[in-house]
């Protein structure tokens, strides 16, 4: 085997392990699309989840349960305050504020 | 405007002068209550006698300038009393101090009693509220509870004190009396939301933030007007810029840190609506900036591979204005986390030089990330960023021009792979504990944890106010503990934020949990999970004085002068996330999200309990008088 052989074989090798090695392909943070913008996916992983082996399904009702119950606790806390600014007494059921 | 006699235009326009007037008028009035309030707030947290808020002062530094006990007599610290609030279970954070009276908040069922210093044997007051006990089955890491803010009243209102409950309430009492003012919803315990930090007050609204990010909680802090309970703001953790109040100034000084639209464009699927980045942790406020300071948490779940993206701002230290809740910056920390490194931790204030010599307000943060962050608290600059310790291993370093960590992927975790050896744990090398800065030494004394783990990532599905973790963990002691022994698991360390070198280090049994306590004495005050009270040599990490107490300890000293004399006082009662194996009985070493196995030996050392224990010199106190409290007939 030539020197010029040997030098080509080691550079291949080399080349084809730089590519295989995880540290060099894999997310590290590093290459952003845009500032504040720069997950990758672990290389051989979807970029995209719906459809993918890894879609979690996510069901839309179970998703919005969290902002019913805040929407509905805010109502309730301003019905309680603005009847606690006009009397000076807390109602903390509002089924039993005055109307 | 001119508000006074001679309009002479119709009477319509005349009326609607006089409102315009007199709302002004009303503006000004509360302008001057306001200034009033937080003058004298400020006032209280600067006298030696009392601890007014967490942190001591808003600097939150947890740092007195007593030194009647010092390196030379803290030898002769003995007990001078001690008070069982009847509750096991974590006790995290710190009583208050307000004018010769200590305020103790328990955990679930979130009990608080007043005890006057003259004669602590008799209790002024109790609240005890009622609350669901279903809120203990949704709490992820014990049913623990940070303490108590307090508000020093005006001319219209008695002063206050604030407190959350585990059930999602946050209750205005009475501080004379202990009785309830207001109660307000704040967090539902049937989507999974609970309250398990301390809230906050600045000027005349109270803040409080969230938890439950283990059951995919999208987080958010709060401003209520304290007078009335109303809401004044909220921003949220993710989502759109109109409801995390991002601005178009948002990150303007820092814009690589990224700007506008994230909180959905780095997320999938309408993850962020169940995206996490809740806020249990601590506040910090700058009255000149107007600023307050505080972490987001973990994006949810903790399966990375379930939401791809950057998933902000979550893991963000967040700067907004105090009066309109608007983010001046945000800063994230651990981008896509991958770890569970929730970055809620102390955010401490200082003022110091950097490395070119220029006087800079800053804030420093340790992070659960193992990285200890030091801001610009002004717009947010990224000044120093350093490895708590040299075995953390996820990062190789952060880019100080971008803020962004460089990972090392070696560590990272998605499904179908097993991580092996990720350092710090989830846990973090730092965790709720409230830390302090020593401003003559400009060292922080930081109580660290030294834990590591395997990960193994699963799939499952999001049902509101179910646990959405998606990962099993196995977390042990760090390279420099014993894995053998599981001990070794906690350091304490003096950092220097400048040149980012610790001055001095030393390994402690398990996770120091609580956070330290400084004083000018030359003293550096913690607890320990095992059930000691130390106080070493803040120059130089001696160990001089300890105590065994009935309980371990997960939260943080403080010291207080009353008649005097000079005190420590600590909270015992061993719980929180480290302690879950021990309060609710658990022995598979992965239970407790790792930490059943991670403290499988603390049982050796300490078990349940629940109060707090006051020491001074040779046990000086009020019961040096022996006949102080007898019955008389």
């Amino acid at each position: 085997m030539t020197i010029r052989m040997i030098f080509s074989a080691t550079a291949t090798a080399t080349l084809a392990l730089a590519f295989a090695s995880p540290a060099f392909a894999a997310y590290d943070g590093t290459h952003c699309k845009k500032p504040g913008v720069c997950w990758e996916p672990q290389p051989g992983y979807p970029e995209q989840l719906v459809g993918s082996k890894y879609d979690p399904h996510f069901d839309p009702a179970e998703l919005a349960k969290q902002q019913e119950s805040e929407d509905a606790m805010v109502a309730r806390n301003k019905a309680r305050t603005a009847y606690f600014i006009k009397t000076g007494t807390w109602v903390e059921d509002v089924n039993q504020i005055p109307k | 405007m001119v508000c006074a006699n001679g309009e002479t235009r119709t009477t319509k326009r005349r009326s609607l002068m006089n409102r315009a007037c007199i709302l002004l008028a009303g503006v000004a009035m509360v302008s001057v209550g306001v200034a009033r309030a937080n003058e004298k707030l400020v006032e209280l947290s600067k006298d030696n006698g009392n601890w007014v808020m967490n942190g001591r002062t808003y600097e939150a530094q947890n740092y007195s300038p007593l030194t009647q006990i010092s390196t030379s007599n803290v030898k002769n610290l003995r007990v001078a009393w001690s008070f069982s609030d009847g509750v096991l279970n974590g006790h995290e954070g710190a009583p208050l101090v307000v004018n010769g009276m200590m305020y103790i908040q328990s955990p679930f069922p979130n009990r608080t009693f007043a005890l006057n210093l003259d004669n602590p044997g008799r209790i002024v007051w109790e609240n005890n509220p009622k609350q669901s006990s279903a809120a203990r089955s949704v709490a992820c890491c014990d049913v623990v509870n940070r303490g108590l803010a307090y508000w020093p009243g005006d001319d219209t209102t008695a002063p206050l004190l604030f407190k959350n409950l585990l059930d999602g309430h946050l209750v205005a009492m009475d501080a004379k009396t202990g009785k309830t003012v207001w109660k307000i919803e704040n967090n539902d315990i049937r989507v999974g939301s609970t309250l398990t930090g301390a809230p906050y007050v600045v000027k005349d609204e109270v803040l409080t933030g969230s938890s439950g990010a283990e059951l995919g909680v999208r987080g958010y802090i709060t401003a209520y007007d304290v007078h009335t309970g109303a809401q004044k703001w909220r921003a949220y953790a993710t989502g759109s810029d109109e409801s995390m109040l991002i601005g178009k100034n948002f990150n303007i000084t820092n814009p690589q840190y990224g700007t506008s639209d994230l909180g959905l464009e780095t997320w999938q699927d309408n993850g962020w609506k169940i995206g996490g980045g809740t806020n249990w942790g601590w506040y910090a406020y700058d009255p000149q900036e107007n600023l307050i300071y505080y972490g987001s948490g973990n994006p949810s779940p903790w399966n990375a591979t379930m939401r791809p993206g950057d998933n902000k701002w979550t893991m963000t230290i967040f700067g907004r204005d105090a009066d309109t809740g608007m983010a001046k910056f945000g800063y994230q920390k651990t981008p896509h986390d991958e770890w569970d490194y929730a970055g809620v931790d102390v955010m401490m204030l200082s003022e110091q030089r950097d490395k070119n010599g220029k006087l800079r307000k800053l804030l420093t943060h340790p992070d659960r990330n193992g990285i200890v962050y030091t801001l610009d608290r002004t717009n947010g600059d990224l000044v120093s960023a350093n490895k708590i310790d040299d075995t953390v291993n996820w990062v190789r370093h952060v880019d100080m021009k971008t803020g962004i960590p460089v990972r090392d992927p070696e560590y990272a975790t998605y499904m179908d792979h097993k991580a092996r050896g990720v350092c710090p744990a989830a846990m973090g090398y730092h965790n709720q504990g409230f830390d302090s800065y020593d401003p003559q030494k400009q060292r922080f004394m930081l109580g660290a944890n030294h834990l590591c783990m395997d990960w193994e990532p699963f799939m499952l599905p999001y049902r509101a106010g179910q646990f959405f973790v998606g990962a099993t963990l196995s977390i042990y002691p760090g390279p420099k503990g014993n894995r053998q022994t599981g001990e070794g698991s906690g350091q304490i360390k003096s950092y220097d934020a400048i040149t980012g070198k610790m001055s001095w280090s030393k390994m402690e049994r398990f996770a120091v949990w609580g956070g330290t306590m400084s004083t000018a004495g030359n003293l550096v005050f913690y607890g320990t999970l095992d059930g000691f009270i130390k106080a070493r040599d803040s120059r130089t990490g001696e160990l001089l004085w300890k105590f065994k107490l009935p309980s371990g300890v997960v939260g943080n000293p403080i010291t207080f002068e009353h008649k005097g004399v000079q005190y420590v006082a600590i909270y015992y009662g061993v719980g929180g996330w480290p302690g879950v194996g021990l309060v609710f009985d658990l022995t598979d070493p992965s239970a407790g999200l790792g930490a059943v196995g991670a403290f499988k030996e603390m049982a050796h050392y300490t078990q349940q309990g629940g109060g707090v224990m006051v020491f001074s010199l040779n046990g000086k106190g009020p019961y040096d008088d022996v006949n102080l409290g007898e019955y008389e007939n």
